[in-house]
C-alpha cells in the first residue's frame, strides 16, 4: 500500500498540511518497506491559482492508494479525484504523520 | 492556538467593521489577517504600523531583451491581449495589459523575450493601535487576490501566533466563495459569517455556507441591520437553523457604525446597543473555542 500525506515538513514527526492544494510537500509511505518518499509541491504552492487541479493532477502521477490530508480537497479536486481509486482520509491536520498513520491505521480518521 | 475567519458570502454586509471589533476586544490575545486584499481596509480601523514590508510576487510578466529584438512585430500580431506597442519605432510592453501567458516568448524567432515573475505588490507585519500584531498586504494597481496571497498572509499569521503564544489567529477573508476565500479556510478552527437581510444576503449566505460544509469547519452566523427587513431575517434564521449553523446574533440597523467609521474607530469603541451585542458574541466565541 501506498499513502500520501499532505505534509508541512519531510519527517515522520511533521505536522499535517491542512491544505490539499498547496501543501508544502507531499510524503508517500510505502508500507512494504517502511520507507518515506518526499515530494516538494512549492511549485504548485506558488500559483496565483488552480493550486488544488495542480496537486490533485500530482496524485493521478503518484497513484497512492489511499491520501491523508487535512480540510482539503476542495470541490473541484474532490471532483477531479474521483476517477482515481483512492480512499481520502480528511481533519488530520494538527496531527503529526506519525499521529495520522497511527489513527488511520486505528480506524479513527474520517474518511470521504 | 485558534483561527477564527470571518466571511459574509456578500460584500458589504458589515464583515470588516465586526473582524475590526472583535480585533480590538482580543486585544493583544490575537494576530490579525486581513484576507480581504482586493479592499484591505482594516488598517483603517486598526491603525497599524506598517513596520516591516516585503515585496509580493505573483504570477508572470513579459519583459523583451533589446539587445536581441529586431522589431519585428510579431509579438504584437500574436499577443491576444494588445500587450505590445510600437513606440518611437520599438516594440514596447504594457505591464497592465500582460496576462503573463508567455505566448510571445514562444513565438519569438530572436528569443528575445522572457517571462520573469510579477510584483504584484507588498505584505506587511505591523503593530495595531491596540498593540496587537496585524499581517496585511497592499496589491499594486491592476493586480488581483489570489489564494496565493491569502495563504502567505495567514501562514504567516499562523507562524506569528505559534511563536508568540497568542490564542487567537483573527482572519477577515474576501467577499464571494472564490479562490482567496477556499484559500483562507484552511486549518480555521470557526467560521463567523456576516450577513444582512436581502435577497442577496441570503443567496451569497446559501453559497459560502456550502462552501464550508464542503471543509467540515463549524460555523456560526451573524444578521447584521437584521431589522430592515424583519422577513428577509426570518427566511435567513429559517436557513441558519436547519443547516446545523450557529446563530450567534441579530445586530440592529445603528448609524454608530458608519459614524465610528468617519472616526477610524471600531463599534466596541464607541457607545452604541450593537457594542453590546458583539461584545456578547465574542465572549460567546472565546468560550466554545476554548473548550
Amino acid at each position: 500500500m501506498k499513502i500520501a500525506f499532505t505534509a508541512a515538513g519531510t519527517t515522520w514527526d511533521s505536522q499535517i498540511d491542512s491544505r490539499f492544494g498547496r501543501t508544502e510537500f507531499i510524503v508517500i509511505l510505502n508500507e512494504e518497506t517502511q520507507q518515506l518518499e518526499v515530494i516538494d509541491n512549492s511549485a504548485v504552492k506558488n500559483e496565483a491559482h488552480g493550486a488544488g487541479t495542480a496537486t490533485a493532477q500530482k496524485m493521478y502521477e503518484l497513484k497512492p492508494d489511499v491520501l491523508i490530508t487535512g480540510n482539503g480537497p476542495g470541490d473541484t479536486a474532490a471532483t477531479a479525484l474521483k476517477n482515481l481509486n483512492m480512499k481520502i482520509f480528511v481533519d488530520a491536520h494538527n496531527l503529526t504523520l506519525q499521529q495520522a498513520y497511527n489513527s488511520y491505521k486505528s480506524g479513527s480518521l474520517k474518511q470521504l | 492556538m485558534k483561527e477564527v475567519v470571518i466571511l459574509s458570502g456578500k460584500g458589504g454586509t458589515g464583515k470588516t467593521s465586526i473582524t475590526g471589533a472583535f480585533a480590538v476586544l482580543a486585544g493583544q490575545q490575537a494576530i490579525i489577517a486581513d484576507c480581504d486584499v482586493d479592499a484591505a481596509n482594516m488598517h483603517l480601523l486598526l491603525a497599524p504600523d506598517f513596520a516591516e514590508r516585503s515585496d509580493f510576487y505573483s504570477g508572470e510578466l513579459a519583459v523583451i531583451d533589446s539587445n536581441k529584438c529586431t522589431q519585428c512585430g510579431i509579438c504584437a500580431y500574436k499577443c491576444r491581449f494588445g500587450a505590445f506597442s510600437l513606440s518611437n519605432g520599438t516594440y514596447v510592453l504594457d505591464p497592465l495589459s500582460c496576462e503573463g501567458c508567455g505566448y510571445c516568448q514562444i513565438t519569438c524567432p530572436e528569443g528575445a523575450i522572457s517571462l520573469v515573475p510579477r510584483k504584484a505588490g507588498q505584505v506587511f507585519v505591523s503593530t495595531t493601535k491596540v498593540g496587537s500584531t496585524m499581517v496585511h498586504a497592499k496589491l499594486d494597481i491592476g493586480a488581483e487576490n489570489s489564494g496565493k496571497l491569502v495563504a502567505k498572509v495567514k501562514n504567516s499569521a499562523q507562524e506569528l501566533a505559534k511563536l508568540k503564544h497568542k490564542e487567537f489567529v483573527i482572519v477577515d477573508g474576501s467577499p464571494g466563495i472564490g479562490c482567496p476565500v477556499v484559500s483562507s479556510l484552511a486549518g480555521a478552527s470557526y467560521v463567523v459569517l456576516v450577513t444582512e437581510p436581502t435577497v442577496s444576503g441570503l443567496h451569497d449566505l446559501e453559497r459560502i455556507a456550502g462552501v464550508i460544509q464542503k471543509f467540515r469547519i463549524p460555523m456560526g452566523c451573524i444578521i447584521n441591520k437584521f431589522d430592515i427587513n424583519p422577513e428577509m431575517s426570518t427566511q435567513i434564521s429559517h436557513f441558519i437553523s436547519s443547516n446545523g449553523i450557529d446563530y450567534l446574533a441579530n445586530i440592529p440597523f445603528d448609524p454608530s457604525f458608519t459614524k465610528a467609521m468617519a472616526d477610524a474607530k471600531t463599534i466596541v469603541e464607541t457607545q452604541s446597543p450593537a457594542k453590546l451585542i458583539i461584545e456578547e458574541v465574542w465572549a460567546t466565541l472565546t468560550k466554545k473555542l476554548i473548550n
